[in-house]
């Protein structure tokens, strides 16, 4: 008896499959997680409603998916631009940090003063912080051939080193009875808020900006056309004359920019001064996310609102149910994980035939 | 006991090819034997059929009158038959002997005693125990005849092994082989380079275009005679009637290019020199794998050399990168027609766009000109034959002659004053070929020149005014192609040389 399953390679990737997968591999966690519940000893339907429906049943509880997906979306918008173009930037996490060291050090200086002036130069600094942090990388892969994935993610674990000197020592708050955080910033440097007693800030826009203007980039300039053809094939773009070192350069700056926002929305956003933990690691989520959203700026709007889930019902999980908050993160791995698993049904098709004796 | 490999009447046919037609060989150990011919002719697929990897459409192979089933290229090696590919199969961080040992069942002690047994009886002195990236390229080679030597072949198959050594490897290579052969492996050399044929064989076979030309013994052959039959006498090709230009308007030339390469697998090219003029077509003959790709990429741009090393159309360019050699007139197609000409998961018109330069407007302060790129595709699609009418069809839907036509198209819709092709009619159905030739002819009637680089012989005779031949990066004298005949490019192609 042999062969009752055949895998078929298809002539061309299905279009439908193309945005059916990111769907699939939704649906396979929430399976997938029903029986790791249910192996816990819970009621897998309920743990299920903890996880992902209680935590947004309210409009606080939708506000902080807000608060929690702009980060990811942000950071995402800014990765499709290296991803799509074969740049594989991993360490957005670190230009968020050091995005936020920048900014936060900027509203720091400011941190007895008001002024409407405050609150740009607070963004600007740290966008440009994020891209001094991506530059290394892509400098390096461009001038010295090193590799990208590997520069970039040592980086973060810099930049949080950095991130942890600064604010238990010359940073930190001399009023703060040696907590690791700095002061307050002023409230001329903290994003405002959207609504009384909720905690989603402006930085929504920031992130709704990145979504519009990435799109227009994508598909209506030179360049998204340059970072398109470049994807799709290298040996073309070198044919074509594209100046691929220019590119690298520029895809890696606006990707670290968009962390960087990312940085300076949660620390004068929800957070208002710097400590240790500026962001539960949304720049190694939005890779998730990213690709979730199949590098497509709308995608990648659903794809940060559902990862964002997996935070809150973390959070709910650990209050109601006693579970560690870090099931969150097995959540986010197996979407992950299912996402590239089902994208093989974009190459291969499998058919079942009858078992031959 | 003598080793007896016999294959009768094997046929391989592809779609649009038939790769090796009603093949018949006799080997007998005691012997080396050459397979000789060039690109295309089908000594691979034969070899890929002798070690598993394919299956034959017809015909049988028989080792030592017993008939051979060869599902895989386990079956091959159950039947001792090894294998030394061109490009090696190893794994380049792992230890020599990691290496050795991952398709072996014996015990690391056994085979160790083994390996270093055979070392020894044939004098190779290698490090088992050092990772093989750091292992030149002869040594790798000889780490492969090693893993087919453990478990004791009656037949050694080598696919080109010349091809990355040096000199001295090729020397060691050779003398070890002759030592195999006298010990009984039945040893099959499979080769374009007639040099070695004649220093190295006993008996030789020829094939051209899948099939069997001749068998004969070396002694009863020359350089000349060899090279003629590879080629093949057929050159009754309608030429293309030529232009009595004895223009002296020279439109690009090339002084002293050099081109040194870090990958071992890619060929330098050494003191390049040549010039064409206008209305001219330059064919560059030559197996593949003597440096055509490079040549290629350093005459569009793709590889950037020493500003004065050419010279075009009056200025320096060999600095330029390949969008601002299109703005001075001069145009490309290379021969991966899938993974560099265009992008198949790109739209027609996409791939239209894939050419632009300054002047062409595709482009304008950053944004996609969409109806600009549109018309101008439309226009190539009806002026080049492209047989579709869509040009929001993605270009995988494409045949690969319609894409060839396409992207030919592309390049000369801009009455470029150059155009460098690279096998453009390679893997095209017949009607495509003669489409694609016709139009390059035409270009050349309108006083615009073409260089040809091509492994066609046939194409090149036919296109051609003048024709060089490169060979391991060197490229010969220019001749005219009416004078050139067939022996004289096959030594040429071959390495070898004449007065």
């Amino acid at each position: 008896m042999e062969n009752l399953i055949k895998i078929i390679k298809r002539d061309q990737p299905s279009r439908t499959i193309f945005f059916l997968t990111p769907v699939l591999a939704i649906f396979l966690t929430l399976v997938a997680g029903g029986l790791i519940f249910y192996i816990l000893g819970f009621e897998p339907f309920e743990a299920l409603k903890f996880f992902f429906i209680v935590p947004i049943a309210d409009m606080y509880g939708f506000s902080e998916l807000l608060l929690k997906a702009t980060p990811l979306c942000l950071i995402a918008i800014g990765l499709s631009f290296c991803f799509k173009s074969n740049n594989w930037n991993i360490g957005a996490e670190g230009q968020l940090t050091f995005g936020a060291i920048v900014s936060g050090g900027v509203a720091l200086l400011f941190y007895n003063q008001e002024g409407f002036y405050i609150l740009p130069i607070v963004i600007l600094a740290g966008a440009i912080g994020g891209m001094l942090y991506a530059s290394i990388p892509a400098i390096l892969k461009t001038y010295f051939n090193t590799n990208e994935i590997l520069v970039s993610l040592m980086l973060v674990y810099v930049s949080k080193l950095i991130l942890d000197y600064l604010v238990v020592g010359p940073w930190s708050n001399p009023e703060g009875f040696n907590f690791p955080e700095t002061r307050q910033f002023s409230d001329s440097a903290r994003l405002p808020l959207l609504a009384e007693g909720l905690r989603i800030h402006a930085g929504i826009f920031l992130a709704l900006a990145a979504v519009v203007i990435s799109w227009f980039i994508f598909y209506k300039t030179y360049l998204g056309f340059q970072m398109k053809v470049s994807g799709f094939s290298l040996k073309t773009a070198k044919y074509a004359g594209y100046k691929g070192k220019k590119m690298i350069i520029l895809v890696f700056l606006i990707s670290g920019a968009c962390a960087g926002l990312a940085g300076v929305g949660e620390i004068t956003g929800p957070i208002g001064q710097l400590h240790r933990e500026v962001s539960p690691d949304y720049g190694f989520t939005a890779i998730i996310v990213a690709f979730l959203g199949r590098l497509n700026p709308v995608g990648i709007i659903f794809a940060s609102l559902i990862v964002a889930i997996t935070y809150l019902g973390a959070e709910t999980a650990q209050i109601f149910m006693q579970i560690p908050k870090y099931t969150g993160q097995v959540f986010q791995g197996m979407i992950l994980f299912f996402l590239l698993a089902s994208d093989y049904l974009l190459f291969f098709k499998i058919k079942f035939i009858g078992s031959k004796k | 006991m003598k080793t007896n490999l016999t294959i009768s009447n094997i046929t391989k046919i592809y779609p649009g090819c038939i790769a090796n037609k009603n093949i018949s060989l006799e080997f007998e150990s005691g012997k080396i034997y050459a397979l000789l011919g060039e690109n295309g002719a089908g000594k691979s697929t034969l070899v890929k059929i002798l070690s598993g990897v394919i299956m034959p459409d017809e015909g049988q192979i028989f080792l030592n009158n017993k008939t051979l089933k060869l599902n895989s290229p386990v079956d091959a090696k159950k039947n001792n038959i090894g294998m030394v590919f061109q490009h090696f199969n190893l794994f380049e961080t792992l230890s020599v002997f990691e290496n050795l040992i991952i398709d072996s069942n014996e015990t690391r002690d056994n085979l160790r005693k083994k390996i270093i047994s055979i070392m020894e009886k044939y004098n190779f002195s290698i490090d088992l125990d050092i990772p093989v990236l750091n292992l030149s390229a002869g040594q790798k080679q000889k780490v492969e005849i090693i893993r087919c030597l453990i478990r004791g072949p009656e037949v050694l198959i080598m696919d080109e092994p010349t091809s990355v050594l040096t000199e001295q490897e090729t020397i060691e290579l050779f003398s070890s082989l002759k030592q195999f052969s006298e010990e009984g492996i039945l040893i099959i050399y499979i080769t374009h380079k007639l040099k070695e044929v004649m220093s190295l064989c006993d008996e030789v076979a020829v094939m051209r275009k899948g099939e069997l030309v001749s068998i004969s013994k070396i002694v009863d052959e020359k350089i000349e005679t060899l090279a003629n039959k590879m080629v093949g006498q057929n050159l009754k090709t309608i030429k293309k009637k030529k232009l009595s230009t004895t223009s002296s308007d020279q439109l690009i030339k090339i002084t002293n290019l050099n081109f040194k390469s870090e990958d071992p697998f890619e060929t330098n090219l050494e003191e390049i020199n040549f010039t064409v003029s206008r209305g001219e077509c330059l064919g560059i003959a030559g197996i593949s794998g003597n440096g055509q790709s490079e040549l290629f990429q350093v005459l569009s741009g793709e590889i950037i050399s020493d500003k004065k090393s050419i010279e075009f159309n009056k200025n320096f360019i060999g600095d330029q990168n390949p969008q601002q050699r299109r703005e001075y007139l001069m145009a490309f197609s290379p021969e991966d027609r899938l993974e560099q000409a265009a992008v198949p998961q790109m739209k027609i018109f996409e791939n239209v766009a894939l050419n632009n330069f300054k002047s062409s407007n595709f482009f304008k302060n950053g944004l996609i000109n969409e109806s600009k790129i549109k018309q101008h595709a439309k226009k190539i699609i009806s002026d080049f034959n492209v047989n579709t009418d869509n040009i929001e069809l993605k270009s995988q839907f494409l045949s690969g002659g319609n894409l060839q036509k396409l992207i030919i198209g592309r390049e000369l819709i801009t009455s470029p004053d150059l155009l460098i092709c690279f096998n453009p009619t390679w893997g095209l159905d017949v009607g495509a070929i003669n489409y694609i030739h016709e139009t390059l002819i035409k270009i050349n009637q309108q006083n615009k020149s073409i260089i040809l680089i091509s492994t066609d012989t046939d194409e090149l005779l036919k296109l051609s005014d003048k024709i060089s031949v490169i060979y391991k990066g060197k490229l010969s004298k220019k001749m005219n192609a009416d004078e050139v005949t067939s022996e004289k490019l096959g030594i040429l192609m071959g390495g070898g040389e004449f007065d």
